[in-house]
């Protein structure tokens, strides 16, 4: 009998292979193992159960035509196969669409039934498919998903690799990383699951289940791989609709189903891989030795019993000798000036995944939507309106637009809401946050619509005052409510929110002396775990007791309050609904241990547009039910929307200056705007509109290969990286930048203006 | 390690038929209580306790461990009576206090948890050690043997009658293959529980059925 195995690799993230070649041998001592290889730096060629190597030359080097034809020959002649590769084991599915009987991997149409993420074959099975998204779909779609789980979320290849991406600049780092090394533009997010990590392993011949086992993690790497495991039966439960996939799928090979077992003890599908796992020797080692029985079953040859030696594996490090004909080949020589050898892939397997796509395009492309999406952010009725009411032959660009529908929309919107939220004994209003965007218009529309101001210096309160606020509609707070000196209101304020307990000391001795009034006076608190500078931190019992002491000193004739902020597009939504109860109980001990009622809480900050005026507005009915349960004193909740409002009511006009292509497809396009009208434009995306000189159409701009070049002569200054501009589009064509209302046009700066 | 007086409760058996059981040492040892002033400073600590234990579990899981403890918290000697205003402020808590404060997270989370007491199986380098570090800080150290130490934890429902074991000091769910035998296992468990759950056919936890209020052997 002679047995092909491949995927010799054994470093940090090892393949099968020896594994595989070291449970063959335990059970069939005569057989002759060949170990497959296509870069002879593989360390596991040098494992001495292997009695023979066929290596090749790296994919990127390898005719896979002639190749194929010689894996044909091995076959006929005889010899099983049995890949530890992913990439390999779908280009000899594609080889062997129907099989061959000596080929111990999965058919074709298999393993298009099981592709990432939906594992459609597996909906059988007692487990759950983390949410995901392609990221065919527009940006804004994608920070929306990522918003909505928490920036808890990995970019996934198609085939191997996964990125944390907690922000959005890291999303799109490793979006243009995988793109380029894994060929494709369809990759997909997916939300991360904490819990503990398991996985089933399976053997199977042409349906039949021959064996499976149970593995959990133990001991992990720091990339998270198995380290050390043990060993179990696979319950019932799971085996019976395990045997029915096998048998739909007429499955044949190794096979690995990696999951997450959640707190609540539910099962998360990651993926599933159409080979053994490189953990494949642990499960021999408690007797379950699923590549004999894999060989057994093709072949009718009986192996020798397994034993088991325990029910746990550990790995451990070994040195072995590196055999005569295979000498170690030299190290790369590192890039001039870089940091170490760049080894990654050494065989070649990315060229490989390149030859695929080309050879076949379908082959396990990542699709996960019947009908693909067209890239293209919705555009509102509301921006149409607002953008076609300027005419541009007059707007010099770079220009921030008003967009005055929209944004009265907005407002109104927001209004309409506090007052359905609004009961008898709970008044709900909005506050506008100044800083978020300090245009008079948009703080009038505040006022005509019933907000309060919120302002984080005095100059804020004398600039809504101006405008038309009362004192007593101004809200103070933020660590800079002093400054500059002397602008203190001598009339009654709505609220103000003390950022330290020096500050509330001092706020305190200020109401004494007459220097200032303030209807509520209360604290912002810092909510531990959460990376935050503003507030009075929770985060030691010490601090806490020296903030139940201050507010007990309050006078007894001054309304307590509570202020909470965090923006919630950073940190996420539902995490945000996480702090907002947290900050709830922690309201509550205050109120338990201090005597005093909270009747004003201000809460809020920073959340996105789509989530504030877009979402079920039971989340906020709700939130007003559970602070009137948990804190009945209550009377006002000021709820801060903050860039909600402004965001969206303003767009950035711009034109085109000169257009490049280059050589390898990829187009840079000046434009006369910049980072400095733009400088939020690492932390989301803006939904982007050309307006047709010809027509006249606002025409929505996807995804491609064109950079946005600002104009200044700075390195960083790209307003937009791998977009599409429509066809025809030149020089002197207008492009507007959506959803830039808010810190775009409130920090935006004067530079390279002379 | 616990209430002094606890330690008069130690049963010292002699036995020339056989071997003792490693818990019957423990046999009417109660598991570990804060004391309460009475007052601010206690009620402070407390629901600073409870409060950080919900912000610490930033969105997940109600029957997440309460790993933040075993952070903040190192485990190591600790005399006591011990007072709620006094615990919060110590960088070092022994197993009961860890897992008198875990008891306090998870009860304020509405999930249904027990005070649980270990033994566990160590090795005799292992307690001349402990015992040692002990004794520099002057604390009992009632609850080392020659190879087996007394231990606290928690159990937590997670089914109808199925408990999962949480060790407090060290921040992890006990492995239920880890029973029985070797190093570090665990040789017997007690579970404390009343009302509804102080009677029937005790709680699952793995393949083992543990009756609650009495040592069981693993």
């Amino acid at each position: 009998m002679k047995v092909y195995v491949s995927g010799l690799y054994c470093g940090g993230n090892p393949q099968p292979g020896v594994g595989i070649v070291r449970s063959l041998r335990q059970a069939f001592p005569n057989a002759t193992l060949v170990g497959v290889e296509y870069s002879n730096r593989v360390s596991g060629i040098h494992w001495d159960d292997l009695d023979d190597l066929w290596i090749q030359r790296p994919w990127d080097e390898l005719d896979l035509e002639s190749y194929g034809e010689r894996v044909r020959q091995a076959l006929d002649e005889g010899g099983l196969w049995i890949s530890g590769s992913d990439l390999e084991a779908m280009w000899l599915a594609d080889l062997f669409p129907n099989g061959h009987r000596n080929l111990l991997a999965p058919p074709l149409a298999a393993l298009k039934r099981i592709t990432k993420p939906t594992v459609e074959a597996a909906s059988g099975l007692p487990v759950k498919i983390p949410p995901y998204i392609s990221t065919e779909h527009s940006d804004w779609d994608l920070h929306a998903f990522c918003r909505e789980h928490n920036w808890r979320v990995w970019l996934k290849g198609p085939y191997y690799d996964a990125a944390r991406t907690p922000t959005w600049d890291s999303f799109a780092a490793a979006r243009n990383a995988l793109t380029k090394v894994w060929s494709t533009e369809r990759l997909f997010l997916q939300s991360h699951v904490s819990g503990y990590e398991e996985s089933v392993m399976l053997a199977a011949y042409k349906g039949e289940l021959l064996g499976a086992v149970s593995m959990r993690k133990r001991e992990i790497t720091p990339e998270g791989k198995t380290w050390a495991g043990d060993i179990s039966e696979v319950p019932e439960e799971f085996m019976a609709p395990l045997r029915r996939m096998v048998k739909e799928l007429a499955w044949t090979g190794g096979g690995e189903l990696e999951m997450v077992r959640d707190a609540s003890n539910q099962l998360w599908l990651l993926e599933m891989n159409p080979r053994f796992p490189a953990w494949v020797h642990g499960a021999t080692i408690a007797g379950h030795n699923l590549p004999a029985l894999l060989v057994q079953g093709a072949t009718g040859a009986m192996p020798k019993p397994s034993v088991a030696h325990g029910q746990e594996f550990t790995r451990v490090v070994l040195e072995v000798p590196v055999r005569g004909d295979y000498p170690l080949p030299p190290l790369p020589e590192p890039f001039a000036g870089a940091i170490g050898h760049s080894m990654k892939h050494p065989s070649g397997l990315t060229s490989l995944a390149k030859k695929l796509h080309k050879a076949n395009p379908d082959l396990l492309e990542v699709v996960v939507e019947e009908d693909g999406p067209d890239g293209l952010p919705a555009i509102p009725d509301s921006f149409v309106a607002d953008i076609d009411s300027y005419d541009f032959a007059r707007v010099q660009t770079p220009q921030f637009l008003f967009m005055d529908q929209t944004a009265s929309g907005l407002f109104k919107r927001a209004a309409d809401r506090a007052h359905r939220l609004s009961t008898n004994e709970v008044q709900v209003v909005s506050g506008y946050s100044i800083k978020t965007n300090p245009d008079e218009r948009l703080i009038k529309l505040a006022l005509d619509n019933g907000f309060y101001a919120e302002c984080i210096s005095l100059l804020e309160v004398q600039k809504a005052l101006e405008v038309g606020f009362r004192p007593d509609q101004v809200i103070l707070n933020g660590p800079a409510k002093w400054w500059p000196e002397g602008l203190m209101p001598k009339e009654r304020m709505h609220a103000f929110f003390c950022d330290s307990i020096a500050d509330l000391e001092r706020t305190l001795t200020a109401m004494e002396a007459g220097e200032m009034s303030s209807r509520h006076v209360g604290i912002r608190i810092r909510t531990p775990n959460v990376v935050s500078r503003f507030g009075i931190p929770l985060d030691s019992p010490g601090t806490f007791r020296k903030l139940v002491e201050a507010v007990k000193r309050l006078p007894a004739d001054t309304a307590f309050g509570v202020h909470f902020h965090m923006a919630s597009d950073r940190i996420g939504v539902s995490q945000w609904w996480h702090l907002f109860e947290s900050m709830l109980k922690w309201c509550r001990s205050i109120e338990k241990l201090t005597g005093r009622t909270i009747e004003v809480l201000d809460m809020g900050g920073g959340w996105f547009p789509d989530d504030w005026h877009s979402d079920d507005e039971s989340k906020f009915a709700k939130a007003v039910g559970t602070v009137k349960a948990m804190l009945p004193g209550v009377r006002q909740i000021v709820s801060e929307p903050g860039k909600a409002m402004a965001q969206p009511s303003m767009a950035l006009a711009m034109r085109i200056l000169e257009i490049q292509e280059h050589e390898d497809d990829s187009i840079e396009a000046v434009v006369d705007a910049s980072i400095a009208e733009l400088p939020m434009y690492f932390f989301y995306p803006h939904r982007m509109l050309r307006k047709c000189s010809e027509t006249g159409e606002l025409q929505p701009i996807g995804r491609g290969k064109t950079n946005l070049m600002g104009r200044l002569c700075m390195e960083h200054d790209i307003v937009a990286a791998n977009v599409q501009l429509p066809e025809g589009s030149k020089a002197g064509d207008l492009l507007i930048f959506c959803d830039a209302g808010g810190y775009d046009r409130s920090m935006s700066y004067v530079f390279g203006r002379g | 390690m616990y209430l002094a007086a606890a330690e008069l409760r130690l049963d010292l058996l002699e036995r020339e038929d056989s071997l003792p059981l490693a818990s019957e040492r423990w046999q009417h040892f109660p598991y570990s209580c804060f004391s309460h002033h009475e007052a601010a400073c206690c009620e402070v600590a407390r629901e600073w306790i409870i409060a950080n234990d919900f912000a610490q579990l930033n969105g997940g899981d109600l029957k997440t461990g309460p790993r933040w403890l075993r952070q903040k918290y190192e485990w190591g000697p600790s005399s006591w009576p011990m007072h709620w205003c006094d615990v919060v402020e110590r960088d070092v808590i022994d197993c009961g206090a860890h897992a008198a404060l875990a008891h306090e997270a998870f009860a304020a989370r509405g999930v249904t948890a027990f005070r649980a007491q270990f033994v566990q199986k160590y090795s005799a380098d292992a307690t001349v050690q402990w015992r040692k570090k002990w004794g520099d800080e002057e604390v009992s150290d009632h609850w080392l043997t020659d190879d087996a130490i007394y231990h606290e934890g928690n159990a937590l429902l997670v089914g109808d009658d199925e408990v999962k074991l949480w060790d407090a000091s060290a921040g992890w769910w006990i492995n239920a293959r880890q029973a029985g035998g070797g190093y570090g296992s665990l040789v017997a468990v007690r579970i404390f529980a009343d009302g509804q759950w102080g009677g029937g056919d005790g709680f699952r936890w793995g393949d083992h059925r543990i009756k609650p209020n009495q040592w069981h052997q693993l």
